[in-house]
């Protein structure tokens, strides 16, 4: 039944299943606990057989853990899906707009009085030495990851931008594989729309931000820190999917402001680096002096305009928690449009009237850092200790900008897997958007799920999970794109 | 004042080293006070120049040495004129300082940074000085200049680059990149924004500024600006205690040395560098040409790094 609070995805107010979760609904409720045992076991022995697993920061060292795909999938109707699309297009090419026009253009948007000079320049993701290198077309969130709740009432609301390096695409089409060799039949009725064209949009995406001098067969190649990075198997996997090379640092140099990679058949040009290299450590001549993951002279060759770099370096400075109040304001200033998909109510706690709200509402509101990102650093005021609550405000009042308060929201829920039923969990999506030519959003997006009863925790570093997203596809989308 | 100028740094490895990539900022700006009228770069083995101009409005030039090397030596010449900035007026008081706007363009000059984050100790030095001298901002500028100059004796080799300025204030010893960054914390640690400079400095003594000649060979020099509500950034050499001048060369300004430091670099290899940096500034006098032609010289030995990759800086004197 639904519990007053929380909307829940699958059934409506009356307890009825809701029309697009029926045919889900049914074949799940067919199934016995042996089959799903059965059915969980053939996943979890296929992941690990494929090594999908990911790390898990913390403690005393990172522990290795398999993937953990719930069975129940997510389903969003067609017209839902338009909606999300044009408003993750909306805000997406505002994000470009901005970050263009504070590295690229004039500032416009500073000098205009819309957001204060002050907002960008203590951002820590602000990078100075980004300044004025050009990216073709203004695509410098290439691949941006948008992540999404539904509130109480089941209104979608953005929760934040990532537009460094998201990552979590392998684990849509992982999911989408794994679920398609499992549960062959429960696609049977429905036309889901398809996500493993994801690398051909990638690659085209990444191609179409090439340095126009270097023709029509650019060079791609996907940059690693290497293989002890926790997203190492999403860059050997979009290396392989794409068909371009996987590099570390050590494999590029720079001539005369021109990149190259060391091959088996000598030097060849490179023309546009899919970069999953934080910008700090991405050229030891400006960053981290000490960093041997990056590259010597890759931003004077960017700066040169011989090499292209995605997603955009400092790129930081439009996914702060702080900037992302302003992103409604943005869309308004670039595209004359209101917002389609709103923020989350949003305190900035600079503004002294907001911080003094804040401070005495603490213990029903979300406090987070602006800079971090995988929920590290957040402070859930209702399920704090007084302990907790004392040392989060003494930070804020240490240093008001690097934080933000926001109204709890009440994640959406759906069934999960509990071990011997189906129980309701909360949810939340991320939606990946590439930015090229045009802006395209991949149907549906990583969901990923709380796994532990009543936690609103759902990233897969504290213990969260994800489940498959499928966007059904309206009647005349379902030929040639759908999966049957 | 007409002067050219000579920066020239020359690494020489103790075994061969590669992959070199290196950023020089060594050209003076142009601006209100100084005219840049010729600038250019040579770099042995030759190599191809990026220049461009960073964030903070000063030119740099960016080389690579791909092949394999065991000398690198860069040489920048620079003619500029030069002029006195206007004289100081007393500036506006200090309760200019908290509007909205000013704070609002300066935040970044008024942040702790790297190389200027001030303690207890300095932070009250700095009210100590604003409650019982000053009424003005511009006051209160001279006031933590005068006292920069008495807290620190000039010492070369007393101090390294990334020493915390609370180290360096508590020793009392420094060289001119110590004095800029302690006026800087200063002038911050009360809401006065406040730059670090990089620069030439025409003058035999760094410590007295005294000119005795037309050809000097030093080292790179700093200052600091602070910014003046209504009236702009006021430039101030506490190291020799004098206002800035036509004998001051600006290369340009940022939160601290790290914005703007003369050459930094990385390069592969097991070599360990000699580093011989110098910087000639001869006087140029339109009616008495130069009777002797421009000597590089190569004086002094800075600090020779001794990992396999690592940045290449330059203490300023």
């Amino acid at each position: 039944m639904a519990e007053p609070g929380f909307f829940d995805e699958h059934i409506d107010e009356d307890g009825r299943t809701r029309d697009h979760y029926r045919p889900v609904q049914e074949w799940f409720d067919r199934l016995t606990l042996e089959q799903v045992k059965a059915l969980e076991e053939q996943r979890n022995e296929s992941f690990r057989r494929q090594g999908i697993t990911f790390t898990v920061y913390g403690g005393d060292e990172g522990t290795e853990r398999t993937w953990p795909m719930d069975l129940f999938p997510r389903v969003i109707d067609a017209e839902e899906w338009a909606m999300l699309e044009r408003g993750l297009i909306q805000r997406v090419t505002a994000l470009n707009r901005f970050l263009d026009d504070i590295y690229a253009g004039e500032q416009a948007i500073v000098h205009d009085g819309i957001v204060p000079r002050r907002l960008i320049t203590s951002c820590t993701g602000f990078e100075r030495e980004a300044m004025n290198v050009a990216v073709p077309m203004g695509a410098r969130c290439l691949v941006a990851g948008i992540d999404l709740v539904r509130d109480g009432d089941g209104a979608y609301r953005v929760l934040e931008d990532n537009l460094r390096n998201p990552s979590g695409i392998s684990y849509v089409i992982e999911n989408r594989a794994a679920m398609t060799k499992l549960l062959p039949a429960a696609f049977s009725d429905l036309a889901v729309r398809s996500v493993d064209h994801y690398g051909r949009s990638l690659l085209r995406a990444l191609r179409s931000i090439a340095p126009p001098a270097c023709g029509d067969d650019p060079t791609v190649a996907v940059l690693t820190p290497g293989i002890f990075n926790s997203a190492y198997f999403e860059h050997a996997f979009l290396a392989r999917s794409m068909g371009v090379e996987l590099v570390e640092g050590r494999d590029l140099v720079v001539d005369d402001h021109v990149v190259a990679m060391r091959t088996t058949r000598g030097l060849e040009r490179v023309d546009v680096i899919y970069r999953r290299i934080d910008d700090a450590f991405l050229d030891p001549v400006v960053f981290n002096p000490h960093s041997t993951l990056g590259v010597p002279g890759l931003m004077a060759a960017a700066r040169a305009g011989t090499v292209s770099i995605a997603n955009s370096v400092g790129n930081g400075v439009g996914d702060d928690k702080a900037v992302y109040a302003y992103v409604p304001d943005m869309i308004r200033y670039y595209l004359g449009e209101e917002t389609i998909i709103p923020n989350a109510d949003t305190y900035l706690l600079w503004e002294e009237d907001q911080r003094a709200e804040v401070l005495e509402r603490i213990d029903h509101l979300v406090v987070k850092p602006v800079a971090e990102s995988g929920g590290y650093g957040i402070v859930i005021g209702p399920k704090a200790t007084d302990a907790e609550l004392a040392e989060a405000r003494q930070k804020i009042l240490d240093d008001p900008r690097n934080w933000i308060a926001q109204e709890v929201v009440h994640l959406s829920r759906l069934p999960a897997w509990a071990g011997d039923h189906f129980a309701p969990r909360h949810i939340d999506l991320r939606p990946f958007v590439l930015s090229g030519e045009q802006v395209e959003v991949i149907p549906g997006g990583l969901t990923r799920v709380a796994l532990r009863e009543g936690s609103l925790i759902v990233n897969s570093s504290q213990g969260g999970g994800s489940k498959d997203t499928w966007v059904l596809g309206s009647p005349d989308q379902s030929g040639a794109e759908a999966q049957s | 004042m007409r002067l050219d100028i000579c920066y020239r740094t020359r690494f020489s490895f103790d075994a061969p080293v590669r992959e070199s990539q290196n950023e020089m900022r060594a050209c003076p700006v142009s601006d209100e006070r100084q005219q840049l009228l010729s600038y250019r770069v040579i770099v042995e083995p030759s190599a191809r120049m990026l220049s461009f101009t960073d964030y903070w409005g000063t030119r740099v030039d960016h080389f690579g040495v791909t092949d394999t090397h065991t000398v690198l030596e860069v040489t920048a010449e620079a003619s500029v004129e030069t002029q006195d900035p206007p004289p100081v007026s007393i500036g506006p008081p200090l309760e200019t300082l908290k509007v909205t706007g000013f704070r609002d363009r300066h935040e970044e000059f008024l942040k702790s940074s790297h190389h200027t984050d001030w303690n207890d100790e300095i932070a009250q030095a700095a009210r100590s000085l604003a409650e019982a001298n000053g009424q003005d901002v511009a006051g209160v500028v001279m006031e933590i200049h005068r006292f920069v100059g008495e807290k620190l004796s000039y010492k070369p080799g007393a101090t390294d680059i990334g020493e915390p300025i609370a180290n360096i204030a508590a020793k009392g010893v420094g060289v001119c990149q110590d004095y800029a960054h302690l006026a800087v914390a200063l002038c911050r640690s009360i809401g006065i924004p406040a730059r670090y400079v990089s620069g030439y400095l025409f003058s035999s003594n760094d410590r007295t500024g005294s000119i005795d000649g037309d050809l000097v060979r030093v080292q790179t020099h700093a200052w600091f600006e602070a910014a003046i509500p209504g009236l702009g950034w006021l430039p101030l050499d506490p190291t020799n205690g004098l206002p800035v001048g036509r004998q001051h060369v600006k290369i340009g300004h940022g939160r601290d040395y790290d914005d703007v430091p003369p050459l930094r670099g990385v390069y592969s290899g097991p070599g360990t560098p000699k580093v011989d940096a110098s910087v000639e500034i001869r006087r140029m006098d339109p009616a008495r040409p130069p009777s002797t032609p421009m000597q590089p010289s190569l004086l002094r030995t800075v600090q020779a790094p001794r990992t396999r990759q690592q940045q290449q800086q330059q203490q300023q004197q």
